[in-house]
């Protein structure tokens, strides 16, 4: 089933009819779009449209009831096998290629940032238990490797002098800044990152654009943003996709999306009150 | 150089089996008594047990209240091999650690899908099952009279009460590094993981039934070694020593010495075990009280969870933050 699949040309990752409903309440209503390779893609709407439950359908941490999650499935060097993700158990999504992030970060808060940062490389170490407990060579050897990428990751993102800090104490920006880096330790050639903007001050969100667009350069993966804040979108963004109470709106470049009469009516509109 | 070899962490575990180790010397000396080393002996293999139930809960966050029927059935094995089977207590050793654990893999697949309270509950079943089981078994367990063993020997030594305590000893200190280098490596962190953010772990790949079943697992094979150790030092076993009493007692002793701390687990195990037996007996009017040591674990628990949330063990860190403050305090006086 999973190989008769096809995606659009050029695309890693299309979300074709999903809906998702809670009880009654239709979260999501028939949406489709798709994401093209090493783009930076924003997905917006105003509160409550649906973006986080969007997000979570791709994930697998929801399961949608209808429509398909198309990706192209692959680490870096691995071949890619376009498949449907719907179904598949959440902690296999990392594996196939596909990381993100959360609303309200989610780093443990007893381990130092290095740790926290390696916990994104667990699909990468392949010693077993007992090599882990008596320290074998390959336990050994991997665990210096992995290490040594992760201080890179966070040198990467300019946070390495705090590595050994605890993640407890750290100011919120630092922590998103984690929450990144971790992502980046499994290569990833999609990253979707739930509103990162948010919690953060205008420098921070500068900031911010410049570490994603980065990030796109550097490691040549494919970026879907969630995101509220506007100029974060229309600063980063090379397509936008927006949505409202669940529906598609408007799909195009941020002057597109900034002109769409729909999307002034349901989202812009608001703000200029 | 010496402060060097000092932090060394292995180091430190070796150095603290040396002097556990010459606990014996000093009951020759006569510097303490020798009832002594039994208490102490108590300490080393509930210790070995409660370190497994601290791995369970204070690294991976699931709950185990089966930790007493677990080391019951690594005792009466062990127990079994040397007495009946007539063969090595190495093997006994191994043997109570493999089949606890084949079993409590079994359990945790049935249970791990629930967890906090209801888990508790499911493995307090199991633990009053096995511990049943002990009872009916008469023909390999000797029932409620209980089962005799022996000393275990090798190459024709014979273990006493001194030699048996120094290899406790030493089965103590490996295992403190063993604990170590796991909740060291992927696998303490995917623990951690697990226990500080469930979707976190699982964006990042962590599989939570296996890494719960892992926790599960490596806490019944400590629990199995522990039972064995002590079915080898007291050299008797019976069904009234694996009670749920046991196993409250080890969660009691992760709980005082201290979440996800390896010397912390043993000063807990210290203080649940040792302590009581040691100093609470001797105080005037009260000692002979046998409610003592429950009312001293029952208020010791509600203080250290009301005041020192990460266990009695961050006293030290914090007694040393106290000095350094006094200190600088005292050399600023002097400036002035």
């Amino acid at each position: 089933m999973h190989n008769t699949v096809t995606l659009p040309e050029g695309c890693i990752l299309s979300v074709e009819n999903l809906s998702m409903h809670f009880g009654g309440l239709k979260a999501v209503d028939d949406l489709s779009f798709a994401v093209k390779e090493r783009e930076i893609f924003g997905l917006i709407g105003p509160n409550g449209a649906g973006k986080t439950t969007v997000f979570n359908c791709i994930t697998q941490f929801y399961r949608p009831k209808e429509g398909r999650i198309l990706f192209n499935a692959g680490r870096k060097g691995e071949s890619l096998r376009p498949m449907n993700l719907v179904g598949l158990p959440v902690h296999r999504i990392i594996r196939l290629g596909m990381v993100r992030t959360f609303q309200n970060v989610e780093v443990i808060k007893e381990l130092s940032l290095i740790d926290n940062v390696l916990i994104g490389a667990h699909i990468k170490f392949k010693a077993t238990v007992l090599e882990q407990a008596l320290k074998l060579p390959r336990a050994r050897r991997e665990e210096k490797a992995i290490s040594e990428k992760a201080v890179e990751a966070l040198d990467f993102l300019g946070i390495a002098d705090r590595k050994d800090l605890l993640a407890g104490g750290q100011p919120y920006g630092v922590l998103k800044k984690v929450e990144l880096a971790r992502t980046l330790m499994s290569e990833p050639r999609l990253i979707i990152m739930d509103e990162p903007a948010a919690g953060l001050n205008d420098s921070e969100t500068d900031a911010l654009a410049q570490s994603i667009r980065k990030i796109r350069d550097t490691f040549g993966c494919a970026v879907l943003l969630v995101e509220h804040d506007m100029r974060l979108v229309m600063d980063v963004c090379d397509r936008i996709c927006a949505i409202s109470f669940g529906k598609f709106l408007a799909l195009g470049t941020a002057r597109e999306i900034q002109t769409s009469k729909l999307v002034q009516e349901a989202y812009l509109g608001e703000e200029e009150e | 150089m010496i402060a060097k070899i000092y932090k060394n962490p292995y180091i430190r575990f070796i150095l603290f089996g040396v002097l556990a180790a010459m606990v014996p010397t000093l009951a020759d000396w006569g510097v303490i008594r020798f009832g002594t080393i039994t208490t102490l002996t108590q300490v080393i293999y509930f210790g070995i047990a409660a370190l497994g139930l601290n791995l369970l809960l204070g690294y991976s966050g699931s709950i185990s209240l089966g930790t007493a029927g677990f080391m019951g059935l690594g005792a009466y094995i062990a127990a079994y091999v040397l007495s009946d089977l007539n063969m090595s207590f190495l093997l006994g050793i191994l043997i109570a650690i493999l089949v606890p654990t084949a079993i409590g893999i079994l359990v945790g697949l049935v249970s791990l899908r629930i967890s906090g309270l209801y888990l508790a509950i499911a493995t307090l079943c199991v633990s009053e099952i096995l511990l049943e089981s002990f009872r009916q078994a008469t023909d390999i367990t000797g029932g409620m009279s209980g089962k005799r063993t022996s000393f275990p020997s090798i190459f024709g030594y014979t273990f006493d009460r001194a030699s048996t305590f120094i290899f406790l000893v030493a089965v103590l200190v490996l295992v403190m590094i063993l604990t170590y280098n796991l909740v060291n490596s992927h696998l303490g962190r995917a623990f951690n993981a697990m226990r500080g953010s469930e979707v976190a772990a699982q964006a990042m790949g962590v599989n939570l039934l296996k890494y719960r079943l892992i926790a599960f697992a490596l806490a019944t094979a400590y629990a199995g070694l522990a039972g064995a150790l002590c079915a080898y030092y007291i050299r008797a076993v019976s069904p009234t020593q694996w009670s749920l009493n046991l196993s409250l007692l080890c969660l009691a002793a992760v709980v005082i010495g201290g979440f996800r701390s390896i010397y912390g687990t043993v000063l807990g195990a210290f203080v649940v075990w040792a302590v009581p037996d040691l100093f609470l007996k001797r105080l005037p009017i009260i000692g002979d009280n046998p409610a003592i040591p429950f009312i001293f674990n029952g208020v010791l628990i509600i203080v250290v969870i009301m005041f020192y949330p990460h266990g009695l063990v961050h006293i030290t860190h914090d007694a040393r933050k106290l000095l350094n403050k006094l200190k600088k305090r005292g050399k600023g006086d002097a400036d002035a």
